[in-house]
């Protein structure tokens, strides 16, 4: 039986008939990934709630410490937004780099966090932005850094009833310097095998902070912070870059599936590793334009 | 459980009765008869059910007809003015981009997407916007001759 689709117009009432419904609804974002769900019967809800028309959650917001992200905003407009490409290169370009170009004016964030593929790219680039999920339900609202929203395979830590609101991230330090590397080994629009994203900072060449996520290679995106420590106070040299691709490679439990085996995505681990590094510290990597307006 | 939805499709007001969860691509095929609109993949990836919605180019076989009423859907039908066909459409018959042609619906239409938003397409941006298209035929070559040559055309009647 095909189910009933309800359109809310507020967050409020979103938050009404989630309640009321209960399991047996679905939230319905940009759809790309639920109308596969729902036509290879592997869903079959009572209801969908469409998020189209909340206007709660439709909106960038540019504010005195971070930025605000709606839960429907589109992928292409993120990757295409001149101040997100400014502030947040490694945002744009993950975003950018979705599956084709009808995928990312439909896809949502929201929707890309929710459905917590293991091969998704813009979750890899939000954890080097320590990015804060901003979720909601009757009772109320909480924050969720998002290296802990991913629990696992299609797991998230969001509750029943509750939806994603919006995505905070705090703007990085002014010269920052990002890169996102996605490797693909079956076609060109295809998910990653491997995908790494990088932030450092440097002054006068060396490093005070450095943040590299792995992802699509493992369960869930991970940052190794005794790893990424090891750049600290030092210039990022080939035997520095070396230790932490390798350190990479060694540390993360590795999947295998149809784009690599587990042992095949170790090696491209520490070869991408390596070249977003490479990126980072030689000058290639694009630039954030740090804080405030 | 059908309802009723009225949908903008090529400047026209449709009412339809349809399943709330039947497909974006089956309603304009077989309620509206819309036979430009095709199922390649109905997964997203090949680009031949590509509609325009509110400009925006989309995967008709990724759209539940509840998402789409109100907003202006262009299929290929949409695109002739007075007769005349758009001037992608005309670069695609001058450039013989095309063999079978059952992909060239769809790479029409994302390609004046793109002139839409990118009067001046460069390389990166043509790949941008055309990549996501398959052609089973091969055509690729002559597809972005033609693409090419519109936006060629564009730029000099607008200067
Ligand atoms: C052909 C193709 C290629 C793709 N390639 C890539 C790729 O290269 N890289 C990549 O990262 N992804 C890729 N994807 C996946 C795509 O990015 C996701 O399908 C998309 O981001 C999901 O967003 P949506 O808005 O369409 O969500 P929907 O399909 O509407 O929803 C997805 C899930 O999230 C839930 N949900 C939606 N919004 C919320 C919310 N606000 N709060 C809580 N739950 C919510 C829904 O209930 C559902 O379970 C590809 C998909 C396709 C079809
Ligand atoms: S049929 Fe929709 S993208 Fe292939
Ligand atoms: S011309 Fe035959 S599929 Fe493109």
């Amino acid at each position: 039986m095909s189910p009933e689709v309800l359109h809310p117009a507020t967050l409020e009432e979103t938050l009404a008939v989630l309640e009321a419904y209960g399991e047996e609804a679905r939230l319905l974002a940009g759809g790309t990934a639920l109308v596969l769900l729902l036509r290879h019967g592997l869903i079959a809800p009572r209801a969908l709630i469409c998020l189209e028309e909340v206007s709660e959650l439709q909106s960038i917001q540019f504010n005195e410490d971070h930025v605000w992200i709606g839960a429907m905003i589109r992928l292409q407009t993120l990757a295409r937004s001149p101040r997100i490409r400014a502030l947040f290169p490694v945002l744009a370009m993950a975003c950018g780099e979705v599956g084709n170009i009808r995928i990312r004016y439909q896809a949502t964030l929201g929707g890309n966090l929710a459905e917590a593929d293991y091969a998704s790219d813009p979750p890899i680039a939000l954890i080097t932005l320590d990015a804060i999920v901003w979720v909601q339900k009757a009772e109320g609202k909480r924050a969720i850094p998002i290296a802990g929203f991913f629990q696992g395979l299609y797991t998230t830590a969001l509750e029943p009833c509750e939806l994603i609101v919006g995505i905070q991230i705090p703007y990085p330090p002014p010269g920052a310097r990002m890169a996102y590397l996605k490797f693909r080994t079956r076609s060109a629009e295809d998910r990653p095998c491997v995908g790494v994203a990088a932030l450092g900072v440097f002054e006068d060449g060396i490093c005070q902070d450095l943040r590299v996520a792995v992802g699509a290679a493992c369960e869930r995106p991970q940052r190794l912070p005794e790893v990424e420590q090891l750049a600290v106070g030092r210039s990022l040299d080939e035997r520095v870059i070396r230790l932490i691709a390798q350190g990479y490679a060694d540390q993360i439990e590795t999947l295998s599936d149809l784009r690599g085996s587990a042992d095949y995505r170790k090696r491209m681990i520490e070869v991408h590793v390596r070249r977003a590094l490479e990126e980072v510290c030689n000058g290639h990597g694009a630039i954030g334009a740090g804080a405030g307006r | 459980m059908k309802q009723t939805f009225e949908l903008r499709v090529n400047g026209r007001v449709h009412r339809i009765e349809a399943a709330p969860d039947r497909r974006l691509l089956e309603v304009l095929r077989e309620d509206l008869g819309l036979g430009s609109v095709r199922e390649g993949c109905g997964i997203g990836m090949c680009g031949a059910c590509t509609v325009l919605l509110g400009g925006r180019p989309v995967s008709s076989c990724l759209l539940l007809v509840s998402q789409v009423h109100h907003q202006e859907i262009v299929t290929v039908e949409g695109l002739e003015e007075n007769g005349a066909l758009h001037p992608v459409q005309r670069a695609f018959i001058e450039h013989f981009a095309f063999q079978c042609a059952y992909c060239t619906p769809g790479f029409v239409l994302s390609a004046v997407a793109m002139l839409e938003r990118e009067p001046d397409p460069d390389e990166q941006v043509l790949l941008e916007y055309l990549s996501g298209n398959l052609c089973r035929c091969g055509s690729y070559l002559n597809i972005l001759k033609a693409v090419r040559a519109a936006a060629q055309g564009r730029r000099l009647h607008s200067s």
